[in-house]
Formats: C-alpha cells, sequence, structure tokens
C-alpha cells in the first residue's frame, strides 16, 4: 500500500464503517466486512503509517480516536516477532513507526496520547533497550520542554515501561537494562522532580496547574518505586537526602485547591501521599540500613496524617497504607523505642486504632443493601485492604511488644464505649459494635475457618465478655432489633468458639437456633454459620463435640427454623443455610427420621426450582449432599425406603436429564448409583428403561459426567449384569464402546478400566465370548502406541482379575490366540518389569492372587519355553510382597495430568455422602495372598514332584528364598 | 527418607539437584548498589607526605612550594632534558601533584607524555632518589582508573618494577611492590602479564621475619591483588608458590596483614571445585575459622568470605568446613550488629544446608536454627533473603525427621511474614520451600496439621493474595498451593472447586469411605 491520499480515503471509509452500530454494514454475512478488510491489509507494508497519518491528520475526531485504536491493537497482534513464524511487520515500518511515535503521541490530545503510549509500551516491551537505544534520550530531552501534558506522557509512558521492575525475576538482562534506564533517567527525573516541586509553590494557587504538577508527582514517585525495586541503585543512595526530604514535606501537604467534594473518588492528593507511604514502606523493608536516618520522621509524618484525615471512603487507601506502614515498623526491634512512651502508645490507640474501627455508614450500607459482599468480606477475611482490617494489624503489631499497655489503654476504651451504649442503646449502638471488635481485635492472635481462633491474649477475659454482653444481646426478645449488634454477637460465639466453654455454646444454641429466623439476612446467615461451624467441632474420642443426644430437645425447632430461613427475603439458595441442613443431617443422624418426609419434600422442590437456572454451586452441592443423607440414614434404618426416594426424586430427575440441566447431571447420576446401590434384588424395571441413555455418546463427551456416569454403570453391573445380558444383550457393544472411548484417552483410561473390570467380574462370561479378543487388542494397541505409567498399573490389574475369573490358561490361550508367544512377551516385558508399581492393597492382592494363578495353575509355565520365566515370576510376586512400592515415573511423563492413583475400585467421590463402598473381589477366595501362593506351590509340587524345589534351588535368589520359606512355614505347609 | 528426596527431585525441583543448590558468589555480573563498603581496597595512591629523611635530596618547605609551582611545560621540558637535577625536580613535582589529597590531575598527567621518560628513571640505579620519585609518581597514576592504569603498562613499567623489587634500598622496593600491587589489581591480563614476568619470586623473597610490618603489608595487599580476580583464575602453579607465604603470613600478630592474607586466601576460594581444594589441602581452614571468629570487623569480614566460598564446593571440602569448626562460630555471626556480616554468614550456611542430610544434622546439633529463626524474623532485608535460601536447601535436602526440626524451632511464622516481601524471586523460593514442607508433612500424615498451622499464622492468606501477583510464576507458585493443600475445606473435601467451565472440577482423587 503506497501512502497515497486514495489509500488515506479507502482506510478512512472503511474505519468510519468498523464504527457503525449496524453489524450488518461492521460484518455482513457475504460481502467483505469493514474489519475483514483492514484484517486483509494489515499485513501490506505501510498499513500501519498510513494509520499514524490518519491519526495525526484526518479532520475528522472520531476517525483520529478509531486509527488509533485499531494502531494500537495492530501493534499488540504483530510486533511480537515469533520464533519460527513470519516477521509480520516490514522491518523499514518498524523503523518508522519507532522514529515518529514518540513525538506525535506528545502532540496528541490525551484520549490518543493514551492509545499511543500503550503502543510505545508494548514496542518497549519488544525492543527497549537493545532495538530502540534513542527512546530514553527521546523521552528525557522532553522533560526541558517546560510542557507539562508532554511531560506527562513521557512520564505515563515510562511509567508503563519500568514498572515491570516491580515483579520481575533478577538476572543480568534485566539488570543491564534497568542500569541503562537510570544512567539515562534518574537525574532528569530527579531534576524534574524538583523544578515540579518548586512549581507547585509558585503555582499554589492556581488550581489547574496545580492539578497537572500533581499528577507529574504521582508518575514521578510511581516511577522512583519501580526504578528503586529491584535494589536501591547508587544514584538514589547519593540522592536520598533530595528525595526524602520531598517527600516528607509532600507528606504534610495540604492544599485547599486540590481537596475534592467527591466522598468516594481519591484525589491526587490522597494517591500522591499512598504511593509515597509506598515508597517509605520499600525503602524500610528493603534498605533499612540507609533508611534509617529518615525512618523516625516518616513515622510521625504518617502518624500525624492519620490523626488528620476524615473518614470518608476517599480516604481508604491513603490510610490503610498509611496504618499498614506503622504496623510494619513497629515490630522491629530496633524501632521499638518510637512507639514506647505511654502517651504514644495512648495516642496511637486513641486517634488511629478507635476511629478506624468504627462502623461507618459505608459499612452499614452494605451490611444492609450488600450482605453478600459484607459476609464475603466479614466472613472469609477478603478484607485486606479495609481501614478495619488495617487497623486490626496494627493492634497485633503492638501487642507484639506492648500486649500490656495496649491491653490496658483499650480495656478502658472498651469499658467507655459500652457505657454509652448502656446509656442509650439505640442510638450509641455503634459504640458498641466498636467495642466488640476491638475486643476480637486485640484477643485474637491466631485464626483459622476450622477452628475459629487457636491463639488468644491471655489477657482478655473471654467467657466474661461473652456472658455479659453477648449473651444478654441475643437473649433479647426481638430478633430483628439492632441487627448489627447481632450480627457481631453471633460471630463472636463463631470465632471464640474454642475458648468459650462448651456449657455456654450449648446455653447459645437455642439462641443461634432462634435467630435463623432474624429478617437481616447477615444475622441468620451467620447463624446457620455458627451452628454449622458448632456441629463440627470435635470433642474427645473424635468424636463430635456437641452430641446427636444433647441436640435431641431442639431438633424439631433446628429443622423447620432452617427450613424456613431458606425462604426468608434473599436467601432462597443460601449457600450457608443449606451447609447447615446438611451439617445437622450428619450429626442427628436417625433422630431426623420422624421428619424425613416433610424434609424430602422441600429438598425436591427446592431442587426443582433451582434447576431452572442453578447459579449457585455451593448451595446446589450442598443440597445434593443433603439428599444423600437423608436417603442413607433412612436406607440404614429401613432398606424398602428406598422405593419412596425413588418416587420423590426420580420425576425431577427425569426432567433434569431432559433439559439436560449440565451443573445438575453428574449429581443425578451419583444419587442414582447410591439408590440403585441400596436395592438387594434384581435391578427393578424403571432403572433399566434408562439404561440405553445412559450409553448415549452425547453424556460421554463431558469431562464432569465420567466419574458419576462410570460409577453408575458399574453399580447397573453389579445389580443387573444378568439381566443385561439377557433383556439388553443388544446394549453390550453400546457398553463396550464407552469402554473404547475411554480407554483411547490418557487422561480417562482408568475410568474405562473401572467399567471393564466390573464387566469382566460380573457379567456371565458367555454374554463377552464374542467380544474378549477384541478388548484385549484394542488394550494392546494403546500399550504399544501410548503408553503410560497410570495406564500400565491398571492394566496389570485388568489382566490379573481376568486371570483369577476365567483361569489362568485362559489367560495364556487367549493373549497366544492373538499372536503367538504373547503371553511369555507380556509377562516379560509388562508383568515381571513393572508390577512392583502397582499400588493399593485391593490392586496388590487382585495381582497376586493372578500371578499364583499363572505359576501353579498353568501347564505351558511348566512344560514349554515359558518355564524359564517361572522363576523371575516368582520373583516379581515376592518382590511385590515384600519391597516397597516402585513410585519412580519416567521423565517424559511428568506433565501429563495424573488425576488419581488408578486402582480397581472407581474412587470418585465428590459427593461425600453419596459414597461407595470398598469392593474386594477376590475377599472370599483368598483372605492371605501370601498364604495362597504357598498352598497353590505346594498343591503344584504335589502334582509334579521335585520339578518345582529344583527350580527354586538353582535359579531364585536367596532373599526371596528366605520370604518364601517364610510363606510356607506360616501355611504348614511343605513341598515335595 | 529415600521416598521424600526423590518426591522432591519429582515434583518440586525437577532438574534442580544439590549441586546447582550451591549458589556461587556471582549471580550477576551487573550491579545497581554502591560499590560495597566492606571490599577490601583495589587500588591506593600514596598521598602521605613522606618523611624529611626519604627525601634528603630536597632542602626544606621553601623549595617544595617552588617545585609545586612549575608549570607542567617546565616539567616536560625538564624530564625530557638531560639534567639530572632538573629531572628529579620535575619528577618530584609531578609526585607531589599526584599526591594532592584531591583531584589529582593524572589525566593531564599521562598527557603530559612523560611516563616512557619515568619508566626510564626507573631504570638509574645510580640515582636513588630520581628511581623513587618516579616510582612514585607511577604508582599513584596505575592507581586510577583502568585508563590510567594502561598508560604506565604501556610506557613499559612491568618489568622496571620488577627488577625494582631486588633492589638494595628499601623504600625503593616497598615503592615498587605498591606500584606492581596496583598494576596486578587492575585487570586479570596484567596480574598475569606480572606473573609471566616472574613476579612472584622476588617478591616472595622479601617477606621475612626482619621485614617491618609497614613493608609487610604493603607485600601481603600486593599478593593480595595477585590473586584475585577471575575470569581467569590466577594459574595454578602461581597460586602453588604463593600460598605457603599466605599460610605464613596469617600467623603474623599483624591485623592488617592477616587481613590482607585473608583478603588473597577468599579470592583463591572464589572459583571453581579445583582451586577450592588447593586451599582446602594446604590445612588453613582451622585458622581461617578462628579467624573467622576474631572481634575486628577487617579481619573477620574476609576470614568469613573465604570460608563462605570454601563451602560452595563438594560435599567433601564442604565437610572440611564444618570439621574446622564453621558451625561454632555462624551463629555469633548471624547475630551479628552488622547486615552485611548477617548476610554473609547466612549465605554460608546457606550452602552448608544445601548439602547432604549428615550436614544438614549437623547445623541443628550446632543450634544453628534458633540464630537462622530470629534473623529470619528480625534480620536486614538482605540478610533475610539468604536466610529464606537456607530454609529453602535445608528443605530440599533433610529428611522428614530434620524437617520436622526445623518446623520446631518456629521457622514458619518469619517464614511466611516473608510472603509480604518487595521481591519475587524471593516470594518464589518460600513457596517452593511451603511446598517441600507439605510433601514431609504428607509423608508423616499431618497435611492438615500443616494447614492449619500456615492458616493460623496468616500464611494462608498471604499465600491467597499472590494468586494475584504480576510474576506468573509466582501466581502459579501460589495456585498449585491453594489448589493442593488449602482447596478443600476440611478433611473430608466437602467443599467442591469450581472448573473453568462452572462445573464442579470432578478431580478424582481416591479415597476409602467408611460410613
Amino acid at each position: 500500500m503506497e501512502l497515497s491520499d486514495a489509500n488515506l480515503q479507502t482506510l478512512t471509509e472503511y474505519l468510519k464503517k468498523t464504527l457503525d452500530p449496524d453489524p450488518a454494514i461492521r460484518r455482513p454475512v457475504c460481502s467483505l466486512t469493514a474489519e475483514k478488510f483492514l484484517e486483509s491489509v494489515e499485513g501490506s507494508q505501510n498499513y500501519p503509517l498510513l494509520l499514524l497519518t490518519l491519526l495525526e491528520k484526518s479532520q475528522e475526531n472520531v476517525i483520529k480516536v478509531c486509527a488509533s485504536v485499531t494502531f494500537k491493537n495492530y501493534i499488540k497482534r504483530n510486533w511480537r516477532i515469533v520464533e519460527d513464524e513470519p516477521n509480520k511487520i516490514c522491518e523499514s515500518d518498524r523503523i518508522a513507526i519507532k522514529a515518529n511515535i514518540v513525538p506525535l503521541m506528545l502532540s496528541s490530545p490525551e484520549q490518543i496520547q493514551k492509545q499511543l503510549s500503550d503502543a510505545i509500551s508494548i514496542i518497549g516491551r519488544e525492543d527497549f533497550p537493545q532495538k530502540w537505544p534513542d527512546l530514553l534520550t527521546e523521552m528525557v530531552n522532553r522533560f526541558q520542554s517546560g510542557d507539562f501534558h508532554v511531560i506527562n506522557g513521557v512520564l505515563r509512558t515510562a511509567h508503563s515501561l519500568f514498572k515491570r521492575y516491580r515483579h520481575e525475576f533478577k538476572s543480568n538482562e534485566l539488570w543491564t537494562e534497568i542500569k541503562l534506564v537510570l544512567d539515562a533517567f534518574a537525574l532528569p527525573l530527579t531534576n524534574l522532580f524538583k523544578a515540579t516541586i518548586e512549581l507547585c509553590s509558585t503555582h499554589a494557587n492556581d488550581a489547574s496547574a496545580l492539578k497537572v504538577l500533581f499528577s507529574s508527582l504521582i508518575l514521578i514517585a510511581k516511577l522512583f518505586y519501580s526504578l528503586n525495586f529491584q535494589d536501591l541503585p547508587e544514584f538514589f543512595e547519593d540522592n536520598m537526602e533530595t528525595w526524602m526530604t520531598n517527600f516528607h514535606s509532600l507528606l504534610t501537604l495540604d492544599n485547599k485547591l486540590l481537596q475534592t467534594d467527591d466522598e468516594e473518588e481519591a484525589g491526587l492528593l490522597e494517591l500522591l501521599k499512598s504511593q509515597i507511604c509506598d515508597n517509605a514502606a520499600l525503602y524500610a523493608q528493603k534498605y533499612d540500613e540507609e533508611f534509617q536516618p529518615y525512618l523516625p520522621r516518616f513515622v510521625t509524618a504518617i502518624w500525624n496524617l492519620l490523626v488528620t484525615t476524615g473518614q470518608e471512603v476517599k480516604y481508604d487507601l491513603l490510610v490503610s497504607n498509611a496504618i499498614q506502614f506503622l504496623a510494619s515498623v513497629c515490630e522491629r526491634p530496633h524501632y521499638k523505642h518510637l512507639f514506647e512512651d505511654q502517651n504514644t502508645l495512648t495516642s496511637i490507640c486513641e486517634k488511629v486504632i478507635v476511629p478506624n474501627m468504627e462502623f461507618r455508614a459505608a459499612d452499614e450500607e452494605a451490611f444492609e443493601d450488600n450482605s453478600e459482599e459484607y459476609i464475603r468480606r466479614d466472613l472469609e477475611g477478603s478484607d485486606i485492604d479495609t481501614r478495619r482490617r488495617a487497623a486490626c494489624d496494627l493492634v497485633r503489631g503492638l501487642c507484639k511488644f506492648f500486649e500490656g499497655p495496649v491491653t490496658g489503654i483499650f480495656s478502658g476504651y472498651v469499658n467507655s464505649m459500652l457505657q454509652e451504649y448502656a446509656k442509650n442503646p439505640s442510638v450509641n449502638w455503634k459504640h458498641k459494635d466498636a467495642a466488640i471488635y476491638l475486643v476480637t481485635s486485640l484477643a485474637s492472635k491466631a485464626q483459622t475457618q476450622k477452628h475459629g481462633i487457636t491463639q488468644a491474649n491471655e489477657l482478655v477475659n473471654l467467657t466474661e465478655f461473652f456472658v455479659n454482653h453477648i449473651q444478654p444481646d441475643l437473649k433479647s426478645a426481638s430478633v430483628n432489633e439492632f441487627p448489627v449488634l447481632k450480627a457481631d454477637g453471633i460471630k463472636y460465639i463463631m470465632i471464640f468458639r474454642n475458648q468459650v466453654p462448651k456449657e455456654q455454646l450449648l446455653v447459645s444454641i437455642p439462641l443461634l437456633i432462634n435467630h435463623l429466623q432474624a429478617e437481616s439476612i447477615v444475622v441468620h446467615t451467620y447463624a446457620a454459620h455458627a451452628l454449622e461451624r458448632l456441629f463440627t467441632m470435635r470433642g474427645t474420642n473424635n468424636a463430635t463435640l456437641i452430641t446427636a443426644a444433647e441436640m435431641a430437645p431442639f431438633v424439631e425447632v433446628l429443622l423447620t427454623n432452617l427450613f424456613k430461613a431458606l425462604t426468608l427475603p434473599g436467601s432462597s439458595e443460601n449457600e450457608y443455610i443449606m451447609k447447615a441442613i446438611m451439617r445437622s443431617f450428619s450429626l442427628l443422624q436417625e433422630s431426623i427420621i420422624p421428619y424425613i418426609p416433610s424434609v424430602i419434600t422441600q429438598l425436591t422442590q427446592k431442587l426443582l426450582a433451582v434447576s431452572k437456572n442453578p447459579s449457585k454451586p455451593h448451595f446446589n452441592h450442598y443440597m445434593f449432599e443433603s439428599i444423600c443423607l437423608s436417603i442413607r440414614i433412612t436406607c440404614k434404618a429401613n432398606p424398602e425406603a428406598v422405593g419412596s426416594f425413588e418416587e420423590a426424586l426420580f420425576l425431577v430427575f427425569t426432567e433434569i436429564l431432559q433439559n439436560d440441566v449440565q451443573e445438575f447431571i453428574p449429581y443425578v447420576f451419583q444419587v442414582m448409583s447410591l439408590l440403585l446401590e441400596m436395592h438387594k434384588n434384581e435391578i427393578p424395571s424403571s432403572y433399566m428403561a434408562l439404561f440405553p441413555h445412559l450409553l448415549q455418546p452425547v453424556l460421554w463427551e463431558r469431562t464432569g459426567n465420567i466419574p458419576p456416569l462410570v460409577r453408575l454403570l458399574q453399580a447397573y453391573l453389579e445389580r443387573g449384569a444378568s439381566t443385561i445380558a439377557s433383556a439388553a444383550a443388544d446394549k453390550i457393544p453400546g457398553l463396550l464402546g464407552v469402554f473404547q472411548k475411554l480407554i483411547a484417552s490418557k487422561a480417562n483410561d482408568h475410568q474405562g478400566f473401572y467399567l471393564l473390570n466390573s464387566i469382566i467380574e460380573h457379567m456371565p462370561p458367555e454374554s463377552v465370548d464374542q467380544y474378549r479378543k477384541q478388548i484385549f487388542i484394542l488394550l494392546f494397541q494403546r500399550l504399544q502406541n501410548s503408553k503410560t505409567t497410570k495406564f500400565i498399573k491398571s492394566f496389570l490389574v485388568f489382566i490379573n482379575l481376568y486371570c483369577v475369573r476365567y483361569g489362568a490358561l485362559a489367560l495364556q490361550e487367549i493373549f497366544d490366540s492373538i499372536q503367538p508367544k504373547m503371553f511369555g512377551m507380556v509377562l516379560e516385558k509388562i508383568i515381571i518389569p513393572e508390577i512392583q508399581k502397582v499400588s493399593g492393597q485391593v490392586e496388590k492382592k487382585i495381582c497376586a492372587v493372578g500371578i499364583t494363578k499363572i505359576l501353579t495353575e498353568c501347564p505351558p509355565m511348566m512344560d514349554t519355553e515359558y518355564t524359564k520365566l517361572w522363576i523371575p515370576l516368582l520373583q516379581a510376586l515376592i518382590g511385590l510382597f515384600e519391597l516397597p512400592e516402585d513410585d519412580t515415573i519416567p521423565d517424559e511423563e511428568h506433565f501429563i495430568d495424573i488425576e488419581d492413583t488408578p486402582g480397581y475400585q472407581t474412587a470418585f467421590s465428590q459427593l461425600a455422602f453419596a459414597g461407595k463402598k470398598e469392593h474386594d473381589p477376590v475377599g472370599q477366595m483368598v483372605n492371605n495372598p501370601r498364604i495362597h501362593l504357598a498352598q497353590s506351590l505346594h498343591k503344584l509340587s504335589t502334582a509334579c514332584p521335585g520339578r518345582v524345589l529344583s527350580m527354586l534351588s538353582t535359579s531364585l535368589n536367596a532373599e526371596a528364598l528366605q520370604y518364601l520359606q517364610g510363606y510356607l512355614q506360616a501355611a504348614s505347609v511343605s513341598l515335595l | 527418607v529415600r521416598k521424600h528426596s526423590q518426591h522432591v527431585k519429582l515434583f518440586k525441583n525437577k532438574g534442580k539437584d544439590e549441586t546447582t543448590l550451591r549458589r556461587q558468589r556471582v549471580e550477576v555480573s551487573i550491579e545497581l548498589r554502591k560499590a560495597k563498603k566492606d571490599e577490601q581496597i583495589l587500588k591506593r595512591r600514596n598521598i602521605s607526605i613522606p618523611l624529611k629523611e626519604e627525601s634528603p635530596s630536597l632542602g626544606g618547605d621553601r623549595a617544595d612550594e617552588l617545585i609545586i609551582q612549575l608549570s607542567l611545560e617546565k616539567i616536560v621540558e625538564a624530564v625530557n632534558g638531560d639534567d639530572t637535577q632538573l629531572q628529579l625536580l620535575a619528577t618530584q613535582a609531578t609526585r607531589k601533584i599526584l599526591s594532592r589529597h584531591k583531584d589529582p590531575p593524572i589525566n593531564q598527567i599521562i598527557q603530559l607524555g612523560i611516563i616512557p621518560r619515568m619508566v626510564e628513571f626507573l631504570g638509574r640505579a645510580d640515582n636513588a632518589a630520581l628511581q623513587f620519585e618516579a616510582a612514585w609518581a607511577l604508582t599513584n597514576i596505575a592507581s586510577g582508573t583502568s585508563e590510567h592504569t594502561r598508560a604506565v603498562v604501556d610506557g613499559g613499567a612491568i618489568p622496571a618494577f620488577i627488577s625494582l623489587l631486588s633492589s638494595p634500598h628499601m623504600h625503593i622496593s616497598d615503592q615498587s611492590v605498591w606500584a606492581l600491587g596496583n598494576i596486578a589489581g587492575d585487570c586479570p591480563l596484567y596480574r598475569d602479564a606480572l606473573i609471566a614476568r616472574d613476579v612472584i619470586p622476588p617478591l616472595l623473597a622479601l617477606v621475612s621475619p626482619a621485614t617491618p610490618v609497614e613493608f609487610l603489608r604493603n607485600i601481603t595487599w600486593a599478593l593480595s591483588n595477585l590473586c584475585r580476580n577471575k575470569n581467569p583464575c590466577p594459574p595454578l602453579d602461581a597460586v602453588q608458590k604463593i600460598l605457603p607465604v599466605l599460610i605464613f603470613l596469617l600467623q603474623h600478630e599483624d591485623k592488617d596483614v592477616i587481613s590482607d592474607s585473608c583478603w588473597a586466601v577468599s579470592y583463591l576460594t572464589d572459583g571453581c571445585n579445583d582451586r577450592i581444594q588447593v586451599v582446602v589441602e594446604t590445612g588453613v581452614l582451622p585458622r581461617l575459622v578462628e579467624l573467622m571468629d576474631s572481634p575486628d570487623l577487617t579481619v573477620m569480614t574476609p576470614a568469613l568470605r573465604a570460608i563462605g566460598n570454601v563451602v560452595t564446593g563438594t560435599d567433601q571440602q564442604t565437610q572440611e568446613a564444618i570439621d574446622a569448626g564453621v558451625l561454632t562460630v555462624l551463629p555469633r555471626l548471624l547475630r551479628h550488629t552488622k547486615p552485611v556480616i548477617q548476610k554473609e554468614a547466612a549465605w554460608t550456611l546457606s550452602n552448608i544446608a544445601a548439602g547432604p542430610s549428615q550436614q544438614i544434622q549437623q547445623i541443628i546439633t550446632c543450634g544453628l536454627l534458633p540464630p537462622l529463626v530470629e534473623l529470619l524474623d528480625k534480620g536486614d532485608f538482605k540478610a533475610q533473603k539468604e536466610a529464606v535460601w537456607v530454609v529453602a536447601n535445608f528443605t530440599t535436602g533433610a529428611t522428614v525427621e530434620q524437617v520436622l526440626e526445623l518446623v520446631r524451632s518456629g521457622v514458619l511464622r518469619p517464614l511466611l511474614n516473608l510472603l509480604s516481601a518487595k521481591d519475587s524471586k524471593t516470594i518464589l523460593i518460600i513457596l517452593d520451600t511451603i511446598s517441600n514442607l507439605f510433601l514431609a508433612a504428607e509423608s508423616l500424615g499431618e497435611t492438615e496439621k500443616l494447614c492449619l498451622l500456615v492458616e493460623e499464622l496468616d500464611g494462608l492468606e498471604k499465600i491467597e493474595d499472590l494468586q494475584n501477583h504480576e510474576n506468573d510464576m509466582v501466581y502459579r507458585a501460589a495456585l498449585n498451593i491453594i489448589e493442593k493443600y488449602f482447596s478443600g475445606e476440611e478433611n473430608t473435601d466437602l467443599e467442591p472447586q469450581t472448573g473453568q467451565d462452572g462445573l464442579y472440577d470432578f478431580s478424582v482423587e481416591k479415597h476409602d469411605f467408611n460410613f
């Protein structure tokens, strides 16, 4: 493309079209679309230069902006030169772009400047410094322009180029670049910094000039952070006085003209001070030795800053940064003296900590209108940047050296705040909230989600506070009065549950159950969560601390209130409540049976409702867990009840399957497996009707379905193998097709083996006879083409299971019928060298019994060329018994996703309460596989006296022989 | 035990074996920092005003002033002229200009083109005063930048100075030693040029019990510069000649002599294992360890460096340092008030911790864990970073029992606190270390306990926060730990994970259920 007016015109037309709101023009179906056109020409030489020309010279502003955006995206897509791929921008264009872009960026209006600045940093990331050596000088020269629009453009670009120094690893390449930047940039930046500060005082009365100058200062402070991040550069060490003195005075500066009316958005002054706090914190952490002389000044300045900064949201970041700075400094032994004076401590507590713990209007708003967010922040601790959290960290920091004095100071505050509250609760309730928060942060030294507070400040009497100040609130007649205080109280129980004695917890339980009825979402959610946490506490002997017996008086009201809470506005899919339901079922066990009919109705109704639009994964999960629990608990006492569950659930399940509610299908399969396994007799026809549908490929394409579906098919095979063989024989190929599909995937092959194992174990032999050879061929193919450790482990378990089921001779015959000498090859190349890798008790047992059969019940092992493998195989078997498992994985397999230690059983376990029992297919046959080996060898030696003994004495290694003698002795047999 | 270390190799430190865990002194050759103040002086200028009797040919202060006022043109004229007296005056004037306290005009003097002539004066055995003044002037030129040193070398000064080592006048051979020291310190090329010209025998011959201590200091310093610099290291046979003398000097009572001898040994050990071996074989390690404990910083610093270098070597070499008692001295150094000493001591310990588990056991037995934990908690950041390496290496090579001991010593709290360090590499190493700790915990069946401990110490929150880190490797390491150990809320794993498609991830983990 030439740089001609005609081309500029064409490009303008197409750019205009890309802006057209009508998609038919933007992307019409048949003809060449505007976007397609641009893509098709972007490989041409001069294309980027045409864009640059347009963004500079076009008459229309929209075209300028559009060209700048298109240019940036073009650079983003094409600038990087990827190895082995063609260079997408020709060299002359690259040179021209680099030569023109900086002046162009600087002379453009802000909107376009931003795009070009982004483009420069993308190019810079690739080309700077080697392939763009004059970029720095070009930028630095602009500092002298005196035009702060230009200067800010340069600073912004520099910031986007240098900010990666903050997170990249130290390397020669990186440091060479930084050194180069420092050499060219540090001095001009310092001079600019000084000049800008001077200009700020000369323009102290000019609001618009100040705004521009402060934007520069913010960018300069950010650049300072990036350039000083990796290490303390010589230049900045030499000029620390200049920088730190000025940073310090900026921290203390205030100018009415820079104050903003906005309550939410941080203004320039706040942003600058916040960045300076970061810079000071960086130096304090990394360059303490050099920074020490300046640090006390910063502590004082930051502390004064905190004392004078208001409660508005716009100051939040500044305040939390500033408090965090103090928190990190006060923990250091050599700065202890800055804080230890009683007056200082009192003043920090009074003026910095207490005010920042207050419940603010914004918190109140969140509590009422944005409860979910409030809960997430308050309960799950995603409050890292909040003021309360920073204040809390400062308390903990101060307690490291001054626990006694700080506790003393705060006790006074807590008492006076509680008195204020007592005078007029309805006006002063926030004082009590702050008091509770203060006690909590003072008392908690270590905390986990699972146990709440695990280490407490011994100077605080938690139980006393609980009895005197928390319980009274929860005992009050109205559950809806002072909701914030109720939530505080419930949270107090929750986090101090391990500090408060059990009898107090038992007193609290009915109170918590009562608060499930509170209208406030936060309050009833906290009540549910607190109950759930109390129910998971452990007492002696690993049993639950709170027993079902102790809960007996409350069962009905607990269940009623929990389900009623799900009907409160805003809580219809409240995961905390659903989890509390699950936990209550699990704790109460058979005492819920009388309520099951009502419970299961409510659960199925809920299931039906949420299946229209599943949106709360945790809620849904606990709902299915609760369903599973209902089934297990009921059917344990009364197996016949399974039918009524099927009746209640199958209608909804059918709907879920028919509407293909993808989120729920894996759960449905699990619940169905659980139900099916409850049946003691032949498989009901309702299940058989579903069987063909379960083999539909569309179901197996979704990975989430595979484990539960395999599990379900296994349940079918366990309960209904003969029914399938007689009534659905035509579906057997389809079933094996599923096996084939699974075996083809490295990720799912173990699932295929689970299925295959069940088929071999349960199907009548004659029904799979015709497929057996094919099965092995398939497995051998996979073995040959892409063998992995996981596959081999599963394969070994399978062939041994086959051997157990069909006999060793059958195994040998089918192998050798596929290919002569195949059996010997598998023994030599797979079984003997790899058997040590098999893991899992049941799996090892299957292999032991299978190999014993090969050794003792397979005539060709005694009188053909396979005989030479007899001793190595026996040795491998003894190794399997005695040596530690071989868990090495070949190097090239390191990156395969090995999700599982594959074995015989389906170990799928998503729904904990739908869990499958362990199954040992050789359990009845063989109890102790070592003794079984001894007995089998004995039998063999009786059949051919002398042979076994002579093989053993000539070839078996001494250690193995010793083990074997042990087995023989234990079995009280000897060889002939 | 075996199993654990295998796991480590398989999953975490794939491809990272113990030899690469040992970290040589130089990681990056680029420095952003100011040149370190604790380094030995590389080049020195002679700025002391000489005593009168050393310049007998001149009379009084007035003459001094007069000479200094000689213009540069006059100097050139006189130096190039034939008048011996004027040559001496001009040379002396030059020397005095170059001995000025601040900003000596070395460039200007070089530009006068008088260096070859001065070198010539070095050969005037008949005129000791002229030899001395020329030697001094050239010494001071050579003390400048590499450019300046090159001017002296290019002027042919090397052979001249070497022959002056054997001058009958002690002050002249002293000055020559000084000049040669400056040249040797400039770069490996000049150092080796000196060695090739056989500087070592006459230099060593100057060392005797009778050598005055001032002179001996100068010789020791020059020797240390002959041992200095890498890429390449000094020739092996030269090292072998110097070493016995260094060992002798290490026994001297003067602390400057000891200090520079230690520096020399530290240079000789700063290299490949073969070079370390040469030093180890002299049996000097016990003496170095003794000096490491010296109250004098100028002695302790280089001794610690030398030992620090030795333990970057093989397991056997490290064992020699341990046998020499390094582990009994290190606790004091880890608690030293100077951050650089803390840092160097921690670096040394990190390389010992990279050894086999027997050596790690000795670290425990010698009581290194408490000072290590203190350092990790309260040390200067530079030292904390090294302490993190100690822990990382320790957890890689230690037995499960030893890891347990480490955790019992309270390492976890300060280690987790450092996850908020402003240094990506340190964070990544800590995350790797945490993974190592979890592997150990897993093998003891104590995973859940460790999870709780990490959470209690606010580590979980920090690791979660690191999932937003800009550095990709840090982010992935954090995510990996969270997914592996913290995604299930409880041991029964009731909490499902949400996969990419919004579904629960059905990771198929093996469990045996007994309800």
